[in-house]
């Protein structure tokens, strides 16, 4: 292993440490062999599994974030996967701040929505296969985070979409489900596609996929350019497909299919996050290509735009949620492209443990009105349901961004890096898209919460049971505190410390200076402009929501009609992907499979009807009688003669 | 009294009469074998080109082979012809079609053949000499000489063949109960 | 002065019209007996080219003859053999037809 840059070393990491692999895939192959005989207790080795899990992370992460590990991280060499001729590709762990943030958030979320799952998946009758997925996903997911070669990472970038595959589509004897799986799977695939031949790109420039020696060549100036342009884009094409940004956003939403669970773990808090922890770890090849990064943040900061717009109007609490995650994915890439390396790590440890714990809320009220998924249907709940409502207002307040809560922290420290590096166009779209997500998100908690039920007769409203309950008040307490905990002094916090060896090359590379924070200076009027926008949102948010305001909400969509339908119909991209893609390609797969069949199938079998009807017709040749035969001899020579005759002249 | 060098009011010499109408009897009988519809009647024209065909020979100075050709041909083949022919009789025959369906290409095809004779002898130089009256007679020496001498190999081969056709012509002719006698 | 019969080419034009016919009667005839009739037919033509050849060209002095008395014993056993398995088909088939005798076709 070569070390990062000259004079950085790279310990070793502690000898138990693939444990945080076999864990999980002892845990999967466990339960998949003999679950279904476990019956209610399948949950204990997946549990046990990922509880360990959890600690060994704990004792890795902390130190990485720390300092703890040394400038270079720790890394394990595991063993050789491919060795062919000039082509090396090593499976090795390595920890360093960046993936302690990762690991943190992973397995944080990863264990309480395990425990979450114990009690929102008791009464299905394919509980054991629901813990093997999940035990299967945390391996794919830790495989990806620890590992430091880019093949590998693809490996577990394409087992990861698998689990997801496997948890979106649980409930496959029902149709949306299973079309939805594939659409997330078939949509990442196209992501794939760029991200592969990435891949091929940086095995044609360096031989190796190894991450260590791409970064430290990149460093060194071997990529730059037009190349290192068109690599970092399909690499960024991976990032696209996985997190969701658009255009290939359209399978998120969907994906709210599978169980509230998958939702909180995979589409909230884990595998869109490995998007940016791609582009987060080949920082130094973004950072190559001014024109890649320009790409990176206008689709981070344009999706944040287009899901906000399109959460304002939805009626799933599900779906609100989910197209608020593409929201604040688009963040953290627009704050990736502006080369705000660390505030969109930040951004997404917070946003992982806020948005996690408002998923494991929804799906807390869901069990709550018996399955019920429309907010129409909902209102009121707040004293019928306390500590779920609570758990889930703090997420809200933490997702608007009102401080002290953590989303206040890490999105303030976006929109102020991206303004003071000069993007004022990503700053104006981020404060815009700061006040929608105040204001859809009031709305959701308005919707559900506040105001008269419009639950229907007979659905007896009940608390969750401690299983469910416990997680959200777990994930409370990161959501109002870890801001504070990384982030301060501001510019100056324990994060920003942590990370600073990981991203030291590509700032270097995009000669942005550290400078210090001053409350008094530009930094004071960012932070107080996005407070304010914040809590201009909220405003209007609650004034809307707060009780049933149906004749002042039915004028102000009917003033906005247009919008309102736009919005409500996701602007209608998935019904463009299905003009061009499914109809106008299924037309021409059509014209090609007839091409098929008539001339291609045609042809072969032209020739061998030919050869038949030519058989046949020569046949007729063959009578038996001499004198026929006799009669083609006379006339053979008659013909030899004559020609023999006319040459010789 | 001497014959005249040439026929009277004709102008044909004596020897050329003869060509001429041996010829015609050659060919006319060799037509009516072809063309005729009753077998037996088709056997006795092909008795009459042979006989012929032997004078022609003499002409030629051939006498030895004019000799063969009546006794073998005329003696022993038409014979033969003729019991086989009576033996293989049907009594549908003369209601039966005489010509094939390719009896047309057939004859296209012997009419060419016969113009490719016609070019291909016409025109090739064939050294031959010519001679005032008739080709010299008395070649019986000449063929004894040659048949005896050089030829002494295939004289023997051919009484070689003709035993082998005498026992393969009993042998298959023979009838069906003494020959699956003898066992398969 | 003979114009005909002194010289090579009319008994080559006999010979070859000779040939023609026995090549038709060939083709044409349905009768298996006539068919040989005319193998005999063409044999013979060949033999009086033979003959005319030996008896014209000088080089060819003894050879044309002998040529044609080795044909008339082919031509001899030949249409013994012949007969003979005409015979024997007609026995099997109960006709002399030769478009009768077509067990090869296809």
């Amino acid at each position: 292993m070569m070390p990062m840059a000259e004079g950085v070393q790279i310990g070793l990491l502690p000898g138990y440490a693939p444990l945080l692999l076999a864990l999980p895939l002892a845990g999967f192959a466990f339960t998949a062999a003999v679950g279904r005989r476990l019956g209610k207790r399948a949950h204990l080795v997946p549990l046990v599994a990922i509880a360990a899990v959890w600690l060994i992370a704990m004792s890795l992460a902390l130190p990485a974030l720390t300092g703890g590990l040394g400038e270079g991280g720790a890394s394990l060499p595991l063993f050789s996967w491919i060795a062919s001729g000039d082509l090396r590709f090593d499976l090795g762990l390595h920890v360093d701040a960046l993936t302690g943030a990762l690991l943190l958030v992973v397995t944080t979320v990863g264990a309480l929505v395990h425990l979450y799952s114990v009690g929102y998946m008791a009464h299905d009758d394919s509980y054991w296969r629901f813990f093997a997925y999940l035990n299967l996903f945390m391996f794919s997911m830790l495989l990806l985070v620890l590992a430091d070669n880019l093949l590998v990472i693809f490996a577990a970038w394409e087992l990861v979409g698998l689990s997801s595959y496997l948890l979106i589509g649980f409930w496959y004897t029902k149709r949306a489900p299973g079309l939805a799986a594939k659409k997330a799977f078939i949509t990442n695939r196209v992501g794939d596609v760029g991200f592969a031949l990435g891949l091929m790109g940086l095995v044609a420039v360096f031989g190796t996929l190894d991450i260590p020696t791409i970064l430290a060549g990149i460093e060194g100036g071997a990529l730059a350019g037009p190349a290192a342009t068109v690599i970092a884009l399909l690499v960024f094409c991976g990032a696209v497909g996985k997190s969701a940004q658009f255009p290939l956003h359209v399978w998120l939403p969907d994906a709210m299919e599978g169980p509230t669970p998958v939702s909180a773990l995979i589409h909230a808090a884990t595998m869109v996050n490995a998007g940016v922890y791609l582009v987060a770890r080949m920082s130094p090849l973004f950072a190559a290509s001014h024109e890649a990064m320009l790409v990176v943040a206008a689709i981070g900061i344009f999706t944040a735009i287009f899901a906000a717009s399109i959460a304002f109007t939805q009626t799933d609490i599900k779906r609100v949620l989910a197209f608020s995650t593409l929201s604040q994915l688009g963040y953290m890439f627009a704050a990736l492209g502006v080369g705000a390396w660390v505030p969109a790590i930040f951004h997404l440890i917070t946003h992982g443990f806020f948005k996690g714990l408002l998923f494991l809320g929804s799906g807390s009220v869901i069990h709550a009105v018996e399955g019920e998924q429309e907010m129409p249907k909902m209102g009121g709940l707040a004293p019928k349901i306390p500590l779920t409502y609570a758990t889930m207002l703090v997420g809200t307040v933490a997702i608007a961004g009102l401080p002290p809560l953590a989303g206040f922290w890490s999105k303030d420290e976006i929109l102020g890096e991206a303004f003071k590096f000069g993007f004022a166009w990503v700053w104006l779209v981020g404060m815009i898209v700061a006040g929608m997500t105040a204001f859809y998100m009031f709305r959701l908690m308005g919707m559900t919460f506040w105001g008269k039920s419009r639950v229907p007769e007979g659905v007896h409203v009940h608390e969750s049971p401690w299983t469910m309950t416990l997680p959200l008040v777990v994930l409370a307490v990161p959501s109002i505190a870890i801001g504070f905990l990384l982030g301060y002094p501001f510019a100056d916090g324990l994060l920003v410390h942590g990370l600073e060896p990981v991203f030291h090359a590509a700032s270097a590379a995009l000669g942005h200076e550290h400078e210090a924070w001053t409350l008094f200076g530009i930094d004071g009027l960012l932070m107080l402009a996005s407070v304010t926008v914040a809590a201009i949102g909220t405003a209007i948010g609650v004034r809307l929501f707060r009780s049933d305001h149906a004749e002042l909400l039915g004028r102000v969509t009917a003033r906005l009609a247009p919008l309102y339908r736009g919005s409500r119909g996701r602007w209608f991209f998935d019904d463009l992907n299905d003009l061009v893609f499914v109809r106008f390609g299924g037309r021409l797969a059509s014209a090609l499979w007839w091409f098929d069949r008539r001339v291609v199938d045609g042809a072969v079998n032209g020739v061998g009807a030919l050869a038949s009807g030519s058989g046949r017709g020569l046949r007729q040749i063959q009578t038996g009688r001499v004198q026929n035969y006799a009669l083609g001899i006379a006339v053979g020579l008659i013909a030899m003669a004559t020609i023999f005759l006319v040459t010789a002249r | 009294m001497p014959l005249p060098p040439t026929i009277p009011f004709i102008g044909l010499t004596w020897a050329d009469a003869l060509f001429l109408l041996l010829g015609g009897v050659v060919l006319g009988a060799a037509t009516l074998v072809v063309l005729g519809r009753d077998i037996i009647r088709n056997g006795l024209f092909l008795i009459l080109s042979f006989g012929a065909l032997a004078g022609i020979y003499v002409i030629l100075g051939a006498a030895i082979v004019a000799g063969a050709q009546v006794l073998v041909y005329i003696g022993a083949i038409s014979v033969l012809i003729l019991f086989a022919i009576m033996l293989t009789q049907s009594k549908a025959a003369p209601a039966q079609l005489t010509f094939q369906t390719q009896a047309l290409p057939a004859a296209l095809a012997a009419l060419l053949l016969g113009a490719l004779f016609a070019i291909a002898l016409g025109s090739t130089p064939w050294g031959a000499t010519v001679f005032a009256d008739t080709p010299a007679a008395g070649g019986t020496s000449g063929v004894a000489a040659t048949l005896f001498g050089p030829w002494l190999l295939a004289f023997e081969a051919a009484s070689a063949l003709i035993l082998a056709a005498v026992i393969g012509g009993i042998y298959l002719a023979a009838k069906v109960t003494d020959r699956e006698e003898e066992g398969e | 002065m003979s114009l005909i019969a002194g010289h090579l080419e009319p008994y080559l034009v006999l010979s070859g019209l000779l040939f023609s016919i026995g090549a038709f009667g060939f083709l044409a005839r349905r009768n298996a007996i006539s068919m040989l009739m005319s193998v005999e037919l063409m044999l013979n033509a060949v033999n009086l080219a033979a003959i005319a050849f030996g008896a014209f060209v000088p080089e060819l002095a003894g050879e044309g003859a002998s040529f044609a008395l080795l044909v008339i014993a082919v031509a001899a056993a030949e249409a013994t053999v012949g007969l003979a398995i005409v015979i024997a088909i007609y026995r099997n088939r109960k006709t002399p037809l030769v478009d009768e005798y077509d067990t090869m076709r296809q």
